[in-house]
C-alpha cells in the first residue's frame, strides 16, 4: 500500500488542493436555505459542483505523473499498472467519502435540515465515484496538466447548468428536459430531489444506479495504460 | 518605440491561445444561447426582457475573468522563459509590458463586443446604448487586467496567483448574489452594491437603459477611480519585479 500512502500525501502537498480539500465543503455546510427553491440548503445543492472540481484534482495528479514520466518509471518497476491506478483511486476515494461525510454530518450537528442524511450521504457518495470516473477518463485524452484542468472547468459550467443544479429542470423546454437524462448532473439533482420528497426505496437505487453505471464506462475508458 | 513591433505578435499569441477562447468566447455562447431558451417570454419588473438583463450579466461576468491570457504572457516573458531574450532585446521591457496590457485589454474588450454582437443577431436581444455598454466593457477589462498583474507581482507562486484571480472572478460573482442570497449585514451589503465590480457596472448600464444619467455615470466613475488607485499600486509593486 506504498502508493495509496503517498497518494495521500501528496492530495494534501500543495495549498490549493488543501483549500479545494478542506474549506469548500466545509463552506458548502454554512450556505443559507433557499426561499422556494433549491429544496435543501444552497451549500447542498452547490456540492455537487465541488465533487466534480474535486475529482478533475484529484485525477490530475495522474496526469501529473505522465507529464513528468513517473509512469515510464513504474513501467519497469516491479509493480503493475492495476496495482498503480486501484491504489491511487483509492486514495482519492477515501478523500471524497470523507469529504461527504464531514458535509453530510456536519450539517446535521450545525441543525441544517437535511430530511434523510444517511440517503443523502449515500447519493454524494455514488456522485463523487461518478465524478472521479469522469475525471479519470478526461485526464487520458490530455498531456498536459493545465489545458485538462482549463477545458474541464469550462465543461463543468455547461453540465451544472444543463443537467439542472442551477436552474431547475422543470423549467427547461421540452427538448432540452430530454437531453438533460444524458449527463451525470441530472441524476443528482433528481437525486436531490428524492431526498426531500421521495418515499419509494426503488427510485432513489435507480438513480444510484445510473450514477455507477457512468463510473463503471468510464473507469473502464480511463483505465488503459498510457505512457 | 521599437515596442510596437511586437504588438502584432502579441496580438497573434492571443489570438491562437484556444484554451483562451474557448473560456471566454464559446462557454458564454453556450450559456447565453441556453439561457435565452429557458428565459424566453419572461419580463422583468420594468417590462423588459429577462434575456437582456442575462446576456448582458453574461458579457460581463466573463470579463471579470480577461486578465489570465495578459498574466500568462507577461509571467513567462518577463520573469521565466523568455525572460534572457527579453531583456537582450533594445526595447524598453517596462514599455512592452505596457504593450501586452494594452493588446489584452483590446482583445478582452472585441471578445464583449462579439458577445454583444452574437447575441443581438442570433437571439434578438436589444442593446440600449452601445457606446455605453463598450465602455463599460472597457473598465472592466482593465481593472481585470490591473488586479491580475498585481497578483503575479505580489505573490511569489506563479499557481497561487493563477488560483488568486481566478477567486477575483468567482467570488465577486458570488458576492453580487447570483448564485445565491447573502446574508444581510453590513460588510455583504456593501460587497454587493459599491464594493463590487460587476454590480458597479450592471448598475450602471441599468441606469443608463432607464435614462438615470447621473446616477449611472457616478457609478462609472467610482470604477474608473478604483482603476486609477490599483494603478498606482500595480506600478509600484511591478518596479520591484521588472527593470
Amino acid at each position: 500500500m506504498t502508493v495509496f500512502k503517498f497518494a495521500l500525501k501528496r492530495s494534501f502537498s500543495n495549498i490549493a488542493n488543501l483549500v479545494f480539500l478542506t474549506l469548500f465543503p466545509v463552506a458548502c455546510i454554512f450556505l443559507p436555505r433557499g426561499e422556494e427553491w433549491p429544496f435543501l440548503p444552497y451549500g447542498y445543492q452547490y456540492f455537487g459542483i465541488i465533487i466534480l472540481f474535486i475529482g478533475i484534482r484529484l485525477a490530475a495528479i495522474i496526469l501529473e505523473d505522465r507529464e513528468k514520466g513517473v509512469v515510464k518509471r513504474l513501467a519497469v518497476a516491479p509493480i503493475s499498472h492495476f496495482n498503480y491506478l486501484s491504489q491511487n483511486l483509492l486514495a482519492y476515494s477515501v478523500i471524497l467519502i470523507l469529504q461527504c461525510a464531514i458535509v453530510v454530518y456536519g450539517g446535521v450537528l450545525f441543525g441544517q435540515e437535511l430530511y434523510q442524511p444517511g440517503w443523502l450521504f449515500l447519493l454524494y457518495v455514488s456522485f463523487s465515484f461518478a465524478s472521479l470516473a469522469i475525471a479519470l477518463a478526461w485526464i487520458s485524452i490530455y498531456r498536459k496538466k493545465d489545458v485538462a484542468f482549463l477545458i474541464y472547468m469550462s465543461l463543468i459550467f455547461i453540465v451544472v447548468v444543463l443537467g439542472g443544479l442551477i436552474i431547475p429542470v422543470e423549467m427547461f423546454p421540452d427538448l432540452l428536459k430530454r437531453m438533460a437524462v444524458i449527463l451525470p448532473t441530472y441524476w443528482l439533482g433528481q437525486g436531490l430531489n428524492w431526498v426531500v420528497f421521495g418515499e419509494e426505496i426503488l427510485d432513489f437505487l435507480i438513480i444510484n444506479g445510473v450514477l455507477w453505471l457512468y463510473t463503471i464506462v468510464f473507469v473502464v475508458i480511463g483505465s488503459t495504460r498510457k505512457i | 518605440m521599437r515596442v510596437l513591433s511586437t504588438i502584432k505578435f502579441t496580438a497573434l499569441r492571443m489570438i491562437r491561445n484556444y484554451i483562451v477562447l474557448i473560456l471566454l468566447l464559446v462557454v458564454p455562447i453556450i450559456l447565453i444561447t441556453f439561457f435565452s431558451f429557458i428565459l424566453s417570454g419572461v419580463v422583468t419588473e420594468n417590462g423588459v426582457p429577462y434575456i437582456n438583463e442575462n446576456a448582458m450579466i453574461m458579457v460581463l461576468v466573463f470579463q471579470l475573468f480577461g486578465g489570465s491570457i495578459v498574466m500568462y504572457l507577461i509571467y513567462h516573458d518577463l520573469f521565466t522563459e523568455n525572460k534572457m531574450r527579453m531583456y537582450a532585446l533594445p526595447f524598453n521591457q517596462t514599455m512592452y509590458a505596457f504593450s501586452i496590457m494594452l493588446c489584452g485589454a483590446l482583445y478582452s474588450i472585441l471578445l464583449g463586443i462579439l458577445l454583444m454582437v452574437y447575441s443581438q443577431f442570433v437571439l434578438g436581444v436589444i442593446w440600449k446604448n452601445w457606446f455605453w455598454m463598450i465602455y463599460i466593457i472597457s473598465l472592466m477589462a482593465i481593472l481585470s487586467i490591473i488586479v491580475c498583474l498585481i497578483f503575479t507581482f505580489s505573490v511569489k507562486n506563479y499557481k497561487i496567483a493563477e488560483r488568486l484571480s481566478e477567486l477575483y472572478g468567482v467570488g465577486f460573482v458570488v458576492l453580487a448574489g447570483l448564485f445565491f442570497p447573502l446574508p444581510r449585514n453590513a460588510i455583504f451589503d456593501f460587497l454587493g452594491s459599491y464594493g463590487n465590480p460587476l454590480t458597479l457596472s450592471m448598475g450602471a448600464i441599468r441606469d443608463m437603459s432607464l435614462t438615470n444619467t447621473s446616477s449611472a455615470w457616478f457609478q462609472a466613475n467610482i470604477l474608473l477611480g478604483v482603476i486609477a488607485i490599483l494603478f498606482m499600486v500595480m506600478l509600484l509593486l511591478g518596479r520591484r519585479r521588472i527593470g
